[in-house]
């Protein structure tokens, strides 16, 4: 008998039915992996039957023998104390800020009735879930401890009191490429040592493969294919995975098809930016040391790197939108001043689009005054009439109709609000956006019309792209050239190709193990 | 932690030297001095009285005098009062309102922070509603009409408790305490409750539920305490105001705290006394500012580092 069968799930929230016919099983020791774009319903599906979601569940929940469907809730508190454990999507958030990594670890380790554990055994707890220096992260509250090891103690919670089945809810979504690769590794590790199933959420169907035994693809609150998961990828049968399995890049799939670069644009020549230590502490925070990258008219040049090598404050100093303190930008071998001190003319050249689109659209404005914000402020020569059809050309641009001018940004889906960004970043006519990781808060199928959206922009308009992401493999989609970046310094630097296929230096190399 | 305190212990002190220098220029401002009576003395004597208090020298020496003066811990005399210096007043008065204050503080904790948490935990129904009427109502009617009404209910009617004066053993705090409180536990009441339901949809709530605790456990354990923090940075300040006295409720039950001499002082234009009391307020202020600073450390660790 399975360890957890779900047959014919649905849940409902206030009057709707977001999630319909949901079938699914985990079996001990294995690993199920339920992927879907966001919305899909996914996160519905494995929390609601626990009770952890405001909707309700209906249709039959089997675990261990307890039949969750008909449970009331202190029964299926019962099952989440004994049973289960979880790991959530964002690690930053999902630990008590107020207690210490050791008292939510002994709390975690004492939910289905243990005795108080001696602190030797959290400590190997931890251990066991590869971090250092154990003795002293016991004592530590969360946020001194990095993302990456968050979500390690998170781990090691969800599994301190032996449950059955882990339920992880996107555990790697919000960690960087080699972050994300480690950890899936481990959670392999303690599935074979203790016997435990996984049932694991993810949109990311790259992230899974080689992982999951079973593969249940999601799309609108429905399952749309399952079965083993080699035969899913090698050999789907329905067009929506087809769909998503193209979409999702890899490594060896044929390079593409790149304009040819003009003259140097853009040249930075030992650029550094240091940054005041938080708090009373004293000293500098060197965030970027010697950068030098050339950028040419047409081209796209991918910065990437893990979370804090420096990419996004090369970025950002690009942009114009943060500090500079060491070298210089020159434009067209003229050099850029710091950012109050650039024209209006110089403003324009350089725009940016950022990874949260939601987050950076000002939610009080329409679409139309988002759009023209630009031109108000790049072009004050502008009628409003002029400044109106310029928005409507560049919403043309990104493929969104005029009537979206008068929407407000909540109405917009993740996918429409990046081309609302990317069409106020176009409207000014600049020479080149600084991508900051501008498709990896999205699905796998709209992050791939966002990246084919720019490569469009490319070719037709002629635009220099700086993409800076984690993601190689999303960025050979659309890069000339890469410059890998680590403890704020630039470690490898190239041809795509030619890096992609004999890279260097570690760094490199574990960041396309990752991808 | 350490740093932080001497930090602002330092930065208190630019502080207070400018609140002293512009409350002694704009009383200054204000017309009528100390000995303008009734019945107005004939001018041999006011100079007289104006030259044995310096006050007939120029502005700037007598602001200089007066601070070389408070270095050394000396308020100067009340030329109102003409037997006691202001240190006398002060140690006479501060006493009664700190015990008052302080009580009060307590009190309204109690209250404020229970309601607040019933309240978040009915969220939406009858009780949490009910709750938060009480609290609009209480932060809503000022002392002088509670305190008039407590004394009406149960001093004069119920004959429970004395209505004026500091009597024997400690029932003649019960009735300033509370009218002193209410205002603030409805305030807290408030805080609390908004705070418990911000804190509540974080991911970490849904973490320690998915441990199966109980909800009690979570409310307590996992919410209250960073929840606590718009409570800590309303307190500061509150503390402050209502250690320092609160003026009507000292008025209406004849409390001689510190409150009635800084109203007594500033009608009379006695300036040394205003002066102290200013002084001691805003030295209080500034010091359970950084009490509220340091409890926010507690609440959430995070913000020690800043």
């Amino acid at each position: 008998m399975s360890l957890y069968t779900i047959r014919n799930l649905a849940v409902d929230i206030a009057g709707n039915r977001p999630v319909e016919d949901v079938s699914l099983t985990v079996e001990a020791g294995q690993c199920t992996a339920l992927i879907g774009a966001s919305g899909s319903g996914k996160s519905l599906t494995c929390l609601t039957p626990f009770g952890l979601t405001p909707g309700v569940a209906s249709g039959s929940m089997l675990l261990d023998g307890i039949d969750l469907g008909n449970a009331d809730a202190v029964r299926i508190r019962d099952a989440r104390r004994r049973l289960t454990g979880f790991v959530f999507q964002q690690p930053l958030t999902a630990l008590t800020p107020h207690l210490t990594v050791g008292a939510q670890l002994q709390e975690a380790t004492m939910q289905a009735g243990a005795a108080r554990p001696p602190r030797r055994e959290l400590s190997q707890k931890l251990e066991r879930v590869g971090l250092a220096r154990t003795d002293e992260r016991l004592d530590q509250f969360p946020h001194r401890l990095s993302g990456g090891e968050r979500q390690r103690v998170m781990i090691a919670a969800a599994i301190a009191h032996s449950p059955k089945l882990l339920i992880a809810d996107e555990p790697t979504s919000a960690l960087d490429a080699s972050l994300r690769a480690e950890i899936m590794d481990l959670l392999d590790e303690l599935r074979a040592e203790q016997g435990l199933g996984l049932l694991l959420v993810s949109h990311d169907l790259a992230s899974v493969e080689g992982h999951a035994d079973q593969l249940v693809v999601m799309d609108k609150g429905r399952v749309v294919e399952s079965g083993p998961a080699s035969d899913v990828i090698t050999d789907p049968k329905e067009d929506y995975t087809r769909r998503l399995i193209a979409a999702t890049p890899r490594l060896d799939e044929p390079g593409p098809k790149l304009p040819q670069p003009g003259e140097i644009l853009l040249e930075t020549n030992l650029l550094g930016v240091e940054f005041a230590r938080p708090g009373w502490r004293r000293g500098k925070l060197r965030a970027l040391a010697d950068a030098n990258i050339v950028v040419r008219q047409g081209e796209a040049l991918a910065i990437v790197g893990g979370s804090g090598s420096g990419k996004s404050t090369l970025g950002r100093a690009i942009a114009g939108i943060g500090p500079v303190t060491q070298g210089g930008i020159f434009w067209d071998g003229l050099p850029l001043p710091e950012r109050r001190k650039r024209s209006l003319a110089m403003r324009r050249l350089i725009q940016p689009v950022f990874q949260d689109p939601v987050a950076s659209l000002d939610p009080q404005w329409r679409v139309e005054d988002i759009v023209t914000e630009p031109l108000r402020n790049l072009r004050p020569d502008l009628t409003k009439v002029e400044r109106e059809e310029l928005a409507q050309q560049a919403l043309s641009e990104v493929d969104l109709a005029d009537d979206f001018l008068i929407r407000i940004p909540a109405s917009l889906s993740g996918g429409q609000a990046q081309r609302v960004a990317i069409a106020r970043a176009i409207i000014g006519a600049p020479e080149l956006l600084v991508l900051d990781e501008a498709t990896s808060a999205l699905d796998p199928l709209v992050g791939a019309e966002i990246l084919k959206l720019l490569g469009r922009l490319q070719v037709e308009n002629g635009l220099s792209l700086l993409l800076i992401t984690h993601d190689i493999a999303a960025a050979r989609r659309l890069c000339h050239r890469i410059a890998v970046m680590e403890e704020g310094r630039i470690v490898e630097t190239g041809d795509m190709q030619a890096i992609v296929k004999d890279p260097r230096h570690p760094a490199t190399r574990r960041l396309i193990a990752a991808s | 932690m350490l740093a932080l305190i001497t930090r602002r212990l330092m930065t208190a002190i630019p502080t207070l030297l400018v609140i002293i220098l512009a409350s002694f220029f704009l009383m200054r401002l204000a017309p009528g001095g100390p000995f303008d009576g009734e019945r107005p003395l004939d001018p041999a004597t006011q100079a007289a009285l104006q030259q044995a208090y310096g006050l007939d020298r120029p502005l700037w020496e007598q602001a200089w005098l007066y601070i070389s003066r408070l270095v050394q811990g000396d308020f100067g005399p009340s030329l109102v009062y003409r037997d006691f210096t202001v240190s006398e007043l002060i140690a006479q008065g501060l006493p009664i309102s700190l015990t008052l204050g302080g009580l009060a503080i307590l009190l309204a904790l109690l209250i404020g922070v229970t309601a607040g948490l019933f309240a978040a935990v009915r969220a939406g129904k009858a009780t949490d509603k009910t709750i938060m009427m009480l609290a609009t109502v209480a932060t809503a009617l000022p002392t002088f009409v509670t305190g008039p009404a407590l004394a009406l209910f149960l001093g004069l009617w119920l004959g429970l408790l004395p209505v004026s004066g500091i009597g024997e053993g400690g029932a003649w705090l019960i009735m300033p305490v509370v009218a002193l409180a209410l205002p603030v536990s409805g305030a807290i009441a408030k805080l609390t409750r908004a705070g418990l339901a911000s804190v509540l949809k974080q991911d970490h709530i849904r973490s320690a539920r998915a441990r199966g605790l109980s909800e009690t456990k979570i409310m307590l354990k996992h919410g209250l305490r960073t929840a606590m923090v718009p409570v800590a940075s309303y307190l500061g300040p509150a503390a402050a105001g209502l250690l320092t006295g609160a003026v009507v409720v000292e008025t209406v039950f004849g409390l001689p705290g510190l409150g009635r001499y800084f109203v007594q002082g500033a009608l009379n234009r006695d300036y040394p006394l205003v002066l102290g009391v200013v002084t001691l307020y805003a030295a209080l202020i500034i010091l359970f500012n950084l009490f509220a600073d340091l409890i926010y450390g507690w609440l959430d660790p995070r913000m020690r580092d800043g």
